[in-house]
This record gives C-alpha cells, sequence and structure tokens, in this order.
C-alpha cells in the first residue's frame, strides 16, 4: 500500500495528467457535435471485435464445461459404434423333419478373451444365459473340440478348454471302444485317452471321434488321430496319445452346442 | 506582471486568457472558420509558470486555462485536453532544454539567465506540443492527419512569432 501511494506521489503529475485528459475527452465527446459523430462512429465499427473479444474470453471460461458436454458426446458417440454393440441375433442351425428331431443346436460364439498359456487354459465366450447357454454345454470348432462351458453370465460364459486338466471327455474309436480323454498339461498338441481295454487293436492313425455318452459333444465329432499307444501293465487297459485336430489355443470362431435332450437323458441316468 | 510570485502569475493568466479568446479568437474567425490558421498564444501562461512549481500543479492550472479558453471557444473539452497535455509534457521539454549546470530553482524559466535562443526553442517546443494535441482533438481521428499536420505547419510560425514578441516584452521582468 505504501508503494503503491509512493508511487502515486512520484508520479502525481501523470496521474493529474491522466485524469483530467479523461475528463476533456469526456467533455470533448458530450459537448462537441462532429467529435461526437466521430466517436460513435469509431465505436460502432471497434465494437464488433471489442465483442467478439469478449465473447473469445468468456467462451474460454467456458472450456470446462465444453469438455464435458464434448466428452458426454464421444461417450454417446462411442456407446453407438459397432464395437460397442452385442450381437444378439444367432444363427441356429435346425430344421424340422418328420423322421429326425432336433437333438443339437449349434448356436455361433466367438473367443472374446483367453487366459494366458498355462496348464489350466480357459476362454471366455460372447455367447451366455440370455441365449440358454448353460454350464456343461460343450465348445466345438469346425475342425475339433475346444472345452465346456463352465460358468455363465447374461452375455458371456466361461469355457474350460480341452486344455485343462481337470477336463474329461469321453472318446472312442470307430470300433465303439471308448475311454476317457483328458490332457497332462504338458504339449498342447497332445492329449491322453485313458481306460481303454489293452486288447483292443489300435494302429497309428486311427481316428479318435467323441463318443456323445456325456451330452456335451455330439456323437462322432473328431478330436484327433492316434499317434502312440502303451499299455499299462496290470491295469487291463492302454493310454493312447492323441494328436489333436485342431489348435485349442488358436481357435476363435466356435459353436456352442446345446443338447436338446439334455436334461431327459441325464434324468434317466439318475434314476 | 512580470514576476514568478502567485499575483503575476494570476495576472498573466488573466491577460493571456483574455488576448488569446478576444483578439486571436477573431483573427481565425476573421479568416472564414475553414482556414488553417490559429494564432495560440495561451500556452505561454503555461510556459511561464515558475520552475518548482509542483508537478501536479502545473497539469491542474493547465487544465484550468484550457477550460476557460474552452468557454469562450464553445469547444468544451479541446483545449482543455491540449493544455492539460502541453503541462505534463512541460517538464519533458524543459529537462530536454536543461543548461549544462542546471536551472536556477529559486524562480520561473528566467529569461534573465536564459538566452533568447533558448526561449526560441522553449516556447516552440511547447507551442508544438499544445498545436499538435488541439489539432488532434479538434479533428478527433487520425484519419484527418494531413489536415492535422497542414493546421499545425501553418499555424506554429505564426504563434511562434505573436509567442516572442510577448516573450520579449516581458522577458526582462519576468
Amino acid at each position: 500500500m505504501q508503494q503503491l501511494l509512493r508511487i502515486f506521489f512520484t508520479n502525481g503529475s501523470f496521474f493529474t495528467f491522466v485524469a483530467l485528459q479523461l475528463l476533456s475527452l469526456y467533455c470533448i465527446i458530450s459537448f462537441n457535435s462532429p467529435q461526437k459523430a466521430i466517436a460513435a462512429e469509431t465505436w460502432s465499427i471497434r465494437a464488433g471485435s471489442v465483442r467478439s473479444a469478449t465473447e473469445t474470453a468468456r467462451s474460454y471460461l467456458d472450456l470446462e464445461q465444453e469438455n464435458e458436454a464434448l466428452r458426454q458426446e464421444v461417450a454417446r458417440l462411442r456407446q453407438q459404434s459397432p464395437e460397442s454393440l452385442y450381437a444378439t441375433e444367432r444363427i441356429v442351425d435346425s430344421f424340422r423333419d418328420e423322421t429326425f428331431v432336433q437333438r443339437y443346436n449349434f448356436l455361433t460364439a466367438h473367443v472374446v478373451n483367453r487366459s494366458p498359456y498355462r496348464p489350466n487354459n480357459t476362454l471366455i465366450i460372447d455367447r451366455g444365459k440370455n441365449l440358454d447357454v448353460r454350464p456343461g454345454q460343450g465348445i466345438v470348432s469346425p475342425t475339433g473340440i475346444v472345452g465346456i462351458v463352465d460358468q455363465v453370465t447374461g452375455n458371456h460364459a466361461r469355457v474350460l478348454s480341452v486344455l485343462h486338466q481337470s477336463i474329461r471327455i469321453s472318446a472312442g474309436l470307430a470300433s465303439g471302444a471308448f475311454g476317457t480323454l483328458r490332457w497332462d498339461g504338458r504339449d498342447p498338441r497332445y492329449v491322453t485317452v485313458t481306460d481303454l481295454a489293452d486288447y483292443i487293436e489300435v494302429q497309428a492313425g486311427d481316428t479318435i471321434f467323441s463318443t456323445g455318452y456325456s451330452n456335451v459333444f455330439p456323437t462322432h465329432q473328431v478330436i484327433g488321430f492316434v499317434v502312440d499307444s502303451e499299455v499299462q501293465p496290470g491295469t487291463g487297459s492302454q493310454n493312447l496319445t492323441v494328436a489333436l485336430s485342431n489348435k485349442p489355443v488358436e481357435e476363435s470362431n466356435v459353436f456352442v452346442v446345446q443338447d436338446l435332450f439334455k436334461d431327459e437323458l441325464s434324468d434317466l441316468a439318475t434314476e | 506582471m512580470g514576476g514568478s510570485d502567485p499575483i503575476s502569475n494570476v495576472v498573466r493568466f488573466v491577460l493571456l486568457l483574455f488576448v488569446q479568446v478576444i483578439l486571436f479568437r477573431q483573427v481565425s474567425l476573421g479568416l472564414g472558420g475553414a482556414a488553417s490558421l490559429a494564432i495560440i498564444v495561451s500556452p505561454l501562461f503555461i510556459a511561464l509558470l515558475p520552475l518548482r512549481t509542483p508537478l501536479p500543479l502545473v497539469v491542474v492550472f493547465s487544465f484550468l486555462l484550457g477550460f476557460g479558453t474552452d468557454l469562450f471557444y464553445e469547444s468544451l473539452g479541446v483545449h482543455m485536453a491540449a493544455a492539460t497535455f502541453t503541462g505534463y509534457a512541460r517538464q519533458f521539454v524543459l529537462r530536454l532544454l536543461e543548461p549544462r549546470d542546471g536551472f536556477k530553482v529559486k524562480a520561473s524559466p528566467e529569461g534573465r539567465d536564459l538566452g533568447f535562443s533558448w526561449w526560441m526553442k522553449y516556447v516552440g517546443m511547447m507551442l508544438g506540443v499544445y498545436l499538435i494535441w488541439y489539432f488532434s482533438m479538434e479533428a478527433f481521428s487520425p484519419v484527418f492527419w494531413r489536415s492535422i499536420a497542414l493546421k499545425t505547419v501553418v499555424s506554429l510560425p505564426v504563434s511562434w512569432v505573436v509567442c516572442m514578441v510577448f516573450v520579449t516584452l516581458l522577458r526582462p521582468r519576468i
């Protein structure tokens, strides 16, 4: 304050001059018609730019609200973009016939997420409870099996991959002999079929099919091909090493297998 | 009326004001009003204020002089602005023209220890400042800079001569 006063006193003549000059200008504009006209004209010319300058300043102060409004607009538009949509259309491959009754529905699905490769692999598909996906339904690809549905939410399902150590699938040969398919958690190209009677003749290259006994996969879905067989001494069974016909860790377009007879069959099994 | 005491200054104020508005205003009016010539002597009052006058007071006195002139010129504000500006500019003109050993602070810009050529320069600059500002305020737009310059160029020598006559008459006793 003191400094301010000192500035005022040392520049007293300047402030007096400015004040009196402004007063003079006011008098000039107020009491002289030519100058008044000039001032009015100048003002009308300059007013536009002055107004636009103040408008710029004011809109700058509004930037925060503007930004928020734009962000809301972006969010709204992103909601409309195709990536944000969940396709509910389904292509159900079924038909009505006098001779045959539909047993399996195939529901297209995409793999939208998968666990990093490890001994227990899982993956997520974009089909869920809303489309009647239930735990226990099988997932197949055009060339082999992929896994079994484990948990279901409204729009998505978690699938235990065939490359999961706790998976058990009923698999057999064309002859009808069958065993249990499992994975030992090592090589993703090979699975093992156990509990196959040791007297059954198996050649390398024989095809392994799903049996359909567990109501998960349709009967005669190709799983893979026998690479090697090994009799387990003392158990009366042999183990088959099977090369998978597909690559479960790379599948992205899959089908959900919905067994329409599942309830009926499981009722019988428990009785 | 030649001294640096308050009475002399008041006398100069009244005298110069009346000479200006009664005598020299008729000159410009007599030339038809459209003439570029204006004989201005009132700034001489500002120039002859004592050196030790506080600077804000110089500005205030100049303003009063301009106000008085405007009352008779029926152009309230124009002479006010010019005189105020001249009063403010006086300190810079004096600083510019300061002799090597400085002014004798006890009195006005003194004719006695300052030569005629110094007075010529001093009055000329004061008049120039006044006239430029006066004609600018009269035109009130930089668009008319040609007319402002013409009027200044025409009026300055005449006013200068008249002012120097006054200074010569008054100088020995200022």
